[in-house]
């Protein structure tokens, strides 16, 4: 058994699940570039597939957003595009993800129908908009005056902006900057307060595709506020990280930091928390591993699930929830248990789960 | 530090939420519980609210409701604060046992504290002549008139801009048994512009025999706030100081530690601050017996209180 990872030779990912692999008694994975795989080099694979994260590498950027500087915003429906057809070169491999449902994942408008439509709670839609003008009008008409504009085709928070509105008043927190003609992404949030610069900022965002959600308001403890990131392995909850902040975006590279899972636990109806992170990774099937971001009510009683992440399980150190067959193991190794287990067909209940994970 | 989070005990008795949600039963004695009244969602328009008090002056009995807190009432910039404040004090006489009162506990996942519309909040103390504990958020358009209550223990303004004229109404006010005062001074441009002459009532203290605990925070002037009260009168008799959450840089400190003694105090906090670390030694050195509080030490080169929008 051998597996082989689309991602960036070198990169600590790729590493990272080679260790995990090494640990398992399995031999080193093979490194399938996604410079090769979006460049439309010649493809070789041995093994299963284990799709992993294009970030961090400029070159695959260059590919899939056009050339650049790697840290500006925007470039998402090109991005998308070129994506696509690169999981479109993967789909005949035996692959422990799923090309179709990785690319709904990479569509949040397409993501958030899914878990809409299969009745996991997420924050209401407002549905596309065009701009910074018909996002007024949409919101005008829904009677938010709070949203989430995420770019439809974005990771780790860029280009998000967390927008408030009151007559003659705005606020906007994002981790974009003015940066000549454009934007680039920055590692802190920042606040303006100034709309013409607000509505510049969506109407560049726009071409690609937005997603609008009404601002769900999130629980706090100790001063900050929170959410959860789940790590779903084979269907069952295994991962769990509090993400805090004082910003409205949770995110760890954003000032972000891990919070007291125990705390988070004890305060929360956490079964029901889990089940709702192990019915939005079922609207994903074919997929052995998703991450999803849930998001905790200020109550402490409403769920909404914020995303679906296709690459989320970049935790180091992170071992898996007392209980779960992740149990002391990170979130590589339990991903290569499950598919082992699988392959040996006695350690999972659902036969016909564990084969489609195993590609065969 | 910032408002995330509800509070979960208030007046010693833990908080029980009154939400649009909330059914008839398992609802706590009237008195065992400090009441938050409060809607769980964004919504333009107050009549919600008001069906919601209604239903709670029907399901709780109280005439024996001894704290409660008014949260959520309907979107600040559709619902200015006065609605439920009439709401409130039209209802006085069904709270005869009201000691405590928190109006206008929004989170700042809800709206931002300067956009909480406050007007003339007088009518609270003058309809509750028994409140002893008062905590009011947001001072966008607030207004006082001289306070005068015996029995008044701890006053707190948490704004991100604290008019003048309320600083002065307080300095004018005759509050015998006030032990706790609280203000959250903020920045200008969300209305904050009280100075330091508007808070010299407050810092000679002839008015406030019984205060113990003073906190002058969340200032942009917090150099010079510590500057006055380094030279207070009121100083001498407290047990307590917070100059935290503002712009406190060394100079303040400075000041500070060249002023009065403060070695009396049993706590001096003075967390979200621009001190050196140099600074922050000096200070634990001049205050060895006083439990100091230096955390969250800010670094950002733009200077900020901690709560101000």
């Amino acid at each position: 058994m051998r597996f082989t990872v689309v991602g960036t030779p070198g990169e600590r990912r790729v590493e990272a699940f080679a260790a995990a692999c090494a640990s398992s008694g399995l031999s080193r994975p093979g490194v399938l570039p996604w410079t090769d795989v979006l460049s439309g080099a010649p493809l070789e694979v041995d093994g299963l597939l284990r799709v992993d994260s294009p970030g961090e590498d400029a070159a695959a950027d260059a590919l899939l957003r056009g050339p650049g500087d790697p840290a500006r915003v925007g470039g998402g429906a090109r991005w998308y595009r070129t994506l696509r057809r690169g999981l479109e070169r993967l789909r005949p491999f035996p692959s422990a993800g799923d090309v179709d449902e990785i690319a709904v994942m990479f569509d949040k408008r397409a993501c958030h129908a899914r878990l809409s439509a299969a009745g996991v709670p997420v924050p209401a839609s407002l549905g596309p908009v065009g701009g910074y003008r018909e996002l007024r009008e949409r919101m005008a008409e829904h009677g938010v005056r709070r949203v989430f504009v995420k770019p439809a085709h974005g990771s780790s928070a860029s280009g998000v902006i967390a927008l408030q509105t009151a007559p003659g008043r705005i606020k906007a927190v994002s981790s974009a900057v003015p940066d000549g003609s454009g934007w680039r992404n920055s590692l802190r949030v920042r606040t303006s307060t100034s709309e013409a610069e607000t509505a510049r900022l969506i109407d560049a965002l726009a071409p690609d595709g937005l997603h609008v959600e009404k601002w769900f308001p999130k629980a706090g403890l100790n001063g900050r506020l929170l959410d959860l990131r789940v790590v779903v392995i084979a269907g069952e909850p295994a991962h769990a990280v509090v993400r805090t902040s004082t910003a409205p975006m949770t995110n760890l590279h954003l000032g972000g930091t891990r919070g007291p899972l125990e705390d988070v636990r004890a305060r929360l109806d956490w079964s029901g928390a889990m089940d709702v992170c192990a019915r939005a990774a079922a609207c994903f099937p074919r997929s052995l591993m998703v991450a999803v971001d849930l998001l905790i009510g200020l109550d402490w009683r409403r769920l909404a699930v914020a995303e679906v992440n296709a690459f989320g399980d970049l935790l180091p150190g992170l071992t898996g929830l007392p209980g779960t067959r992740a149990e002391g193991l990170d979130t590589y190794t339990a991903q290569i248990r499950a598919v082992l287990a699988a392959r040996e067909g006695d350690a999972t209940r659902d036969t016909g789960r564990g084969a489609s994970l195993c590609g065969t | 530090m910032s408002h995330y989070e509800y509070v979960e005990s208030f007046a010693g008795l833990p908080v029980f939420d009154f939400t649009p949600e909330t059914g008839a039963d398992g609802l706590p004695g009237a008195a065992e519980a400090a009441w938050r009244v409060r809607l769980d969602d964004f919504i333009e328009d107050f009549a919600p609210f008001q069906e919601l008090f209604s239903r709670f002056l029907e399901a709780v009995d109280t005439t024996s409701v001894t704290a409660l807190i008014v949260g959520n009432w309907g979107a600040t910039h559709e619902v200015p604060a006065v609605r439920p404040l009439e709401l409130l004090t039209g209802a006085s006489e069904r709270f005869p046992a009201l000691k405590a009162l928190f109006f206008g506990e929004w989170l700042q996942e809800e709206t931002e504290i300067s956009w909480i519309e406050q007007g003339d909040v007088t009518p609270l103390f003058t309809a509750f002549p028994g409140l002893e504990t008062v905590v009011i958020r947001g001072g966008s358009g607030m207004e006082l008139s001289p306070l005068d209550s015996p029995v008044l223990r701890e006053l707190r303004l948490e704004t991100g801009g604290l008019p003048g004229s309320v600083a002065r109404a307080l300095g004018a006010s005759d509050l015998p048994a006030l032990r706790s005062l609280e203000l959250w001074l903020g920045v200008e441009e969300y209305g904050g512009d009280t100075t330091v002459d508007d808070l010299g009532p407050l810092l000679t203290g002839e008015r406030l025999p019984a205060l113990r605990h003073l906190g002058l925070q969340n200032a942009q002037i917090q150099d010079e706030i510590a500057a006055a009260a380094a030279g207070a009168p009121v100083v001498a008799r407290l047990e307590s100081l917070s100059l935290s959450m503002g712009v406190l840089t060394d100079e303040g400190a400075e000041a500070l530690l060249s002023g009065r003694a403060l070695t009396h105090l049993k706590r001096l906090d003075l967390h979200h601050h621009y001190l050196s670390d140099e600074m922050a030694e000096r200070i634990r050195a001049a205050l060895p017996d006083v439990e100091l509080d230096l955390g969250d030490r800010q670094k950002d080169d733009w200077r900020y209180v901690a709560v101000a929008e």
